[in-house]
């Protein structure tokens, strides 16, 4: 913005700093984002490993490093996932925000009018917490496909100990998908969808922070959200 | 070959009419125990069971295969399968190994079917196609699904051998012309123990055959009915390149070196990871050797769609989404960039948006965006 063109007629404008997520929201999505990154990164090695060790078979470990990697990581997922549903129940108003409540109208209304706004590159309503489309964007890509990486996930780790606690919680899965390696490759297919997710939200995060002038980026740092006092964003409260 | 119907020995009676003794009969009941992967200390109970139960006659039908079971199942080395055939279990009816022919041969299928109903074991070597009234195999006169039917109806258990029989292997592979089905998709209401492979291990097949006779049941089975004592583990989890699989150490062409030092086949499309056999432990052609010791990757034989989800040289697979015959990996990057360029349009005419505003109206301040 050429701010010595505006800033003469440009009004004064003041900020209200508003408390919206909570440290067990925020410490959830940079696991979240740190294990999806470190699962996606070392689930395409395990697809192919190109690193080519030298010596002997029993001097180096690499293949089997990065495997425990993985695992590590998806059990660090999995309790994030957990923990996030906690405070889904019992965290503030806008930890619940954005909930693709499918039965109501308001969420359908707001899911149209953002996804206009974003198109037609208007300002429009803001939002405190989750809009609707952000809402939807985070149940299919994050919870959805997530539970799918989990189910798949362990079973194929479980295949390692037959009949084990693992094989008996979810070995179902594998006739499900159709055999191990029909398993494998849809675990790799939805792993790209994380891709997908992750292109799309740090892009709309960055726009909708510059956009909406709202402090987004850091705020899923500090907690605080800003809102110019005469707008009137959405607080996420019950009508 | 002498047809048990009605007489009913037991393996022990016919042992002792082709003049064998009593150790050579233990012998036999010690190796027998020990293809079943049990211990000693069950060979008193098999012992009895060879003594006392009168041989399981057995059906053997063929139906769309190649015959590849049966020549695995002659090559068993353990209990021969000499021994197997004429002992062990009375084989009434087998297309390739039956010395009788023509309708006399349909007759003494009949003649089980309707003589020992439930107590008879039919065993399946192929499937049936099913398409156009099931024309592309006939026997007989009859359609092989019908001939399947009626001996199923009264079987005491099925065994579905091999992986025609169990999946449907190349028959039905894509686009599987003739309808192929596997016997657990026709026959449902009988005990099904599936044996996939292509061909199974020979001991295996007799293995199997042993545990029924014995213990006059199937063994344990896994999900999707196989017996879990073979089929329990992958062949990855017993491969003796597994060392170099964990270290990073893959064979990357044919020739190279580490083909040469016998690093791990996975980035050759070895299929180990992804197939419950017992080829790394049993091994082929009495214990020689399998397809990994001899430097090819495991090509997946004994689980379903092997045939579609090749190709057999590359790790990824094909995914079989409707339209879409590529690997995930393709899908993903194509699916990541459309994502990436749909933000990168989007930058765009914001860009666009911001520049053509301030010419516009120079100045002016927008009411819905508050500036700072
Ligand atoms: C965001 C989540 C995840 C992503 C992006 C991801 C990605 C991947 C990818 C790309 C592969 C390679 C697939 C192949 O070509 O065979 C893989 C393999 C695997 N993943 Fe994940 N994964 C995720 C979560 C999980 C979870 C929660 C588990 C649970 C333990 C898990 C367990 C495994 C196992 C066992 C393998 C196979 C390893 C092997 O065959 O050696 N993953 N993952
Ligand atoms: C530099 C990178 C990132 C930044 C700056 C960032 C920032 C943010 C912000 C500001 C929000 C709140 C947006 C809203 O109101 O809807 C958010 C939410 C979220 N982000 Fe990110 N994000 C980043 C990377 C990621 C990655 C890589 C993932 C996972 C693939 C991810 C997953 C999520 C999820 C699941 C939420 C919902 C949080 C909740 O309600 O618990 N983020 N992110
Ligand atoms: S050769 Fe195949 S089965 Fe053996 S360790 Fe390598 S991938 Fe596994
Ligand atoms: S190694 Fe694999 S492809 Fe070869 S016989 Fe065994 S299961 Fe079949």
């Amino acid at each position: 913005m050429n701010s010595t063109t505006r800033a003469p007629v440009a009004p004064q404008v003041t900020y209200e700093r508003i408390y919206v997520w909570q440290w067990g929201v925020r410490a959830f999505h940079w696991i979240n984002a740190t294990a999806i990154t470190v699962l996606f990164a070392t689930g395409l090695y395990i697809a192919d490993p190109f690193l080519s060790a030298n010596g002997e078979a029993y001097d180096v470990f690499v293949m089997a490093r990065i495997r425990q990697i993985h695992f590590a990581s998806a059990f660090l997922f999995a309790i994030a996932f957990v923990w996030r549903m906690y405070f889904f129940w019992f965290g503030n108003r806008y930890a619940r925000s954005g909930f693709p409540a499918v039965w109501k109208r308001k969420w359908w209304s707001d899911l149209v009018r953002q996804a206009t706004d974003y198109l037609t590159l208007n300002v429009g309503h803001g939002h405190l917490g989750h809009n609707a489309l952000a809402g939807l964007a985070y149940t299919l890509f994050v919870i959805g496909l997530g539970w799918c990486q989990i189910l798949t996930g362990f079973a194929l780790y479980s295949e390692s100990n037959p009949g084990g606690f693992w094989d008996g919680l979810v070995g179902w899965v594998i006739p499900l998908c159709g055999g191990s390696l029909r398993t494998h490759m849809t675990h790799h297919l939805f792993a790209w969808g994380f891709v997908v997710f992750a292109i799309a939200h740090v892009y709309i995060v960055l726009f909708d922070s510059r956009q909406y002038r709202n402090g987004l980026i850091g705020s899923m740092i500090t907690g605080f959200k800003f809102k110019p006092v005469e707008r009137g964003d959405d607080d996420g409260a019950k009508p | 070959m002498a047809t048990s119907v009605g007489t009913r020995p037991t393996t022990w009676d016919l042992l002792r009419t082709h003049g064998f003794e009593r150790r050579d009969f233990l012998r036999f009941c010690a190796i027998t125990t020990a293809a079943m992967g049990l211990d000693a200390s069950f060979v008193p109970q098999v012992a009895h069971a060879f003594e006392t139960k009168p041989r399981i006659p057995v059906l053997w039908l063929h139906g769309l295969e190649c015959t590849c079971c049966s020549e695995s199942f002659i090559r068993s080395s353990h209990p021969i399968a000499q021994d197997v055939i004429l002992n062990m279990i009375s084989l009434d009816y087998d297309e390739t190994l039956q010395a009788a022919a023509g309708h006399q041969v349909e007759e003494i299928r009949r003649k089980m079917i309707a003589e020992h109903p439930g107590e008879y074991v039919l065993a399946v070597e192929g499937n049936a196609p099913t398409k156009d009234g099931g024309v592309y195999c006939t026997i007989a006169g009859e359609t092989f699904e019908k001939i399947l039917l009626e001996t199923a109806e009264h079987a005491k258990f099925v065994i579905a051998w091999g992986s025609c029989a169990s999946n449907g292997c190349v028959q039905a592979a894509s686009p599987n012309p003739t309808g192929a089905k596997p016997i657990h998709e026709l026959v449902h209401d009988k005990p099904i123990v599936k044996v996939p492979g292509c061909p199974p291990i020979a001991e295996v097949m007799t293995g199997l055959l042993a545990h029924v006779l014995t213990f006059d049941r199937l063994p344990e089975l896994d999900r999707v009915g196989r017996p879990k004592m073979f089929y329990g583990q992958r062949i990855h989890d017993k491969c003796y390149r597994r060392s170099f699989f964990d270290a990073g150490q893959f064979v990357e062409r044919w020739d190279d070196d580490g083909a040469r030092k016998g690093w791990c086949l996975y980035k050759m499309g070895c299929r180990g990871p992804t197939t419950y056999n017992s080829c790394s432990t049993i091994k082929w052609n009495g214990g020689v050797s399998f397809p990994i010791g001899s430097g090819h990757g495991c090509i997946g034989c004994s689980e379903a769609n092997f045939w579609d989800d090749g190709p057999f040289y590359s790790r990824l697979a094909t995914t079989r989404l409707p339209g879409v015959e590529t690997t995930p990996q393709a899908i993903g990057k194509v699916a990541a960039t459309v994502a990436a360029l749909g933000a990168a349009a989007h930058l765009v005419s914001f860009g666009a948006k911001q520049v053509l505003s301030r010419d516009a109206d120079k100045g002016s301040s927008h009411p819905e965006t508050p500036q700072r």
